[in-house]
């Protein structure tokens, strides 16, 4: 569960957050809506700390994220996987490297990376692809590259930053369709994009945000 | 580093080579009765100050004497006796205040029957305990420095080792990584560099060492004694590693908790 309670961020004074408060369910899946520069990236990273905030309350799974201690950050992360907006793939692996290197730092048996990485990979479309470095791959191969490497854990929830990018439709509803059929096992999903396609084709509560403040929430219950 | 330890380790053990020859000597009279001579013995052997003591009889002293003037000969023909008294030399242990013990000692020792006068270059004593006071804490000062420098030229060897690992880390701590996983190879890089300073250091040491011995050894070895025979005990070595592997460790996680607190954003 996530609990957003009146939460405030600047960056140097500039507010990028401002009041903002609503609920994810366990097993929820949330859509974050708003234009460029509206706040979305910034409030996914609360969620996992990367970034602080100044005012409000967060809880993620019962932890007070506000009162996290940097040796203690490693406990949050691991109920949350990420796709980042720019992907953050590691150019001197190869792709079946950087879904590996996602199990190794949580402690995965060798035995089971060497499984689950071929099954992610799979998930996503890219198992023929798996010796390929990042920069070998399209845009959207990157994206599902990143995808897969989220999901590799199984984490309980899902932070997906502009998942489909600038990618054309039809990749972009498929992509969507995969955090849908995740969603369906029980991970929560938060997934922020400005598309009003994916919007409108995935039926689910969404958070509105413009200029860092909530302007429509259909998300309750 | 190698040749200031190099240094730091000879001046340590030329001082101790000093050290162990400040001595007390004792002038016996020529009359000295075999008896007095014997309770002398005693009172000497008793002393726990006293390290060890050496009698040397007049004859002996003459000979000494004629030996270092072999030159001078012609005068000393002229000699028909033997002006040199018998004597006693004490080694005193080393301790912090050996100059009041030395001092002590040598009453006793002048209210004995059959000594004639006891010696022990008073000034130059003292002036000897300030001068090592002043260069063992010179040693410490610079001990100290050099392993500042050591500190921050590994520190800085490991800051540029986690910068081009930048990504990799930055995705550690993003999924999830516990913080001793991601520090623990470069503590052990900074470990692993400090155990090969040390080694590096110990065998400069050891070959000037080898060097010094094989090409000075006439020469050098009246001037510093002490110097020759002693390398480096094997508790310095001991000490030497598990400072320099200790001073790594230091070095790397000082720039690794830089590096990663400017990651936590308050
Ligand atoms: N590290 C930062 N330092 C300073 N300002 C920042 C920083 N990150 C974001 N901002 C500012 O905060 C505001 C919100 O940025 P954010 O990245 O959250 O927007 P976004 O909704 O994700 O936009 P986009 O759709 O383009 O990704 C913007 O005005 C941005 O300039
Ligand atoms: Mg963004």
């Amino acid at each position: 569960m996530i609990q957003l309670y009146n939460v405030f961020k600047s960056y140097q004074g500039n507010p990028a957050l401002t009041d903002i408060s609503f609920i994810v369910r366990r097993g929820g899946f949330v859509f974050v809506a708003g234009p460029s520069g509206a706040g979305k990236s910034t409030l996914l990273k609360i969620l996992f700390r990367w970034e602080s905030y100044d005012r409000g309350q967060v809880l993620v799974n019962g932890i007070n994220v506000g009162k996290l201690k940097p040796n203690k950050l490693h406990l949050l992360r691991r109920h949350i996987g990420v796709v980042f907006q720019d992907y953050k793939l590691l150019a001197g692996k190869t792709i079946f490297e950087n879904v590996a290197f996602a199990q190794e730092i949580v402690g995965t048996s060798k035995k089971a990376i060497r499984f689950q990485t071929w099954e992610a990979l799979k998930n996503v479309g890219l198992s023929h692809k798996k010796d390929a470095y990042p920069l070998q791959l399209s845009g959207g191969e990157q994206q599902r590259v990143a995808i897969a490497r989220a999901l590799v854990n199984s984490p309980e929830i899902l932070l997906a930053d502009e998942p489909t990018g600038n990618l054309d439709p039809e990749i972009s509803f498929e992509i969507l369709k995969l955090f849908e059929q995740a969603n369906r096992k029980g991970m929560t999903v938060i997934f922020a994009t400005h598309n009003q396609d994916i919007l409108h084709r995935g039926d689910h509560p969404t958070v509105s945000l413009k200029r860092g403040k909530v302007v429509d929430s259909r998300v309750l219950s | 580093m190698g040749l200031f330890l190099f240094i730091f380790i000879n001046l340590n053990s030329l001082l101790s080579a000093w050290d162990q020859r400040v001595q007390l000597v004792v002038y016996l009279n020529d009359g000295i009765s075999a008896d007095d001579r014997k309770r002398l013995d005693q009172l000497i052997s008793r002393k726990i100050e006293v390290v060890s003591f050496e009698f040397i009889s007049r004859k002996q002293a003459w000979a000494k004497f004629e030996s270092s003037f072999s030159k001078e000969s012609d005068l000393l023909e002229k000699l028909d006796f033997n002006p040199l008294p018998a004597s006693y030399n004490l080694k005193i242990r080393s301790s912090t205040d050996r100059l009041a013990e030395i001092r002590q000692l040598s009453d006793i020792l002048v209210s004995q029957a059959g000594v004639e006068s006891v010696e022990y270059g008073e000034k130059w004593i003292g002036r000897f305990e300030t001068f090592m006071i002043f260069m063992k804490v010179f040693l410490m000062a610079l001990a100290s420095l050099i392993s500042l420098g050591a500190v921050l030229i590994i520190s800085n060897t490991i800051k540029l080792s986690v910068f081009s690992r930048k990504d990799e880390i930055e995705l550690m701590l993003l999924i999830g990584a516990t913080p001793g996983s991601i520090k623990a190879p470069y503590l052990l890089e900074g470990m692993f560099q400090g155990l090969l300073g040390a080694l590096v250091s110990i065998s400069l040491v050891k070959l000037v060492q080898v060097y010094l011995k094989y090409q000075f050894q006439g020469s050098f070895e009246t001037l510093i004694r002490g110097m020759e025979f002693q390398f480096l005990s094997q508790t310095y070595i001991v000490t030497i590693f598990i400072t320099s592997i200790f001073i790594g460790l230091m070095g790397s996680y000082i720039s690794l908790q830089q590096f990663l607190n400017s990651y936590y954003k308050k």
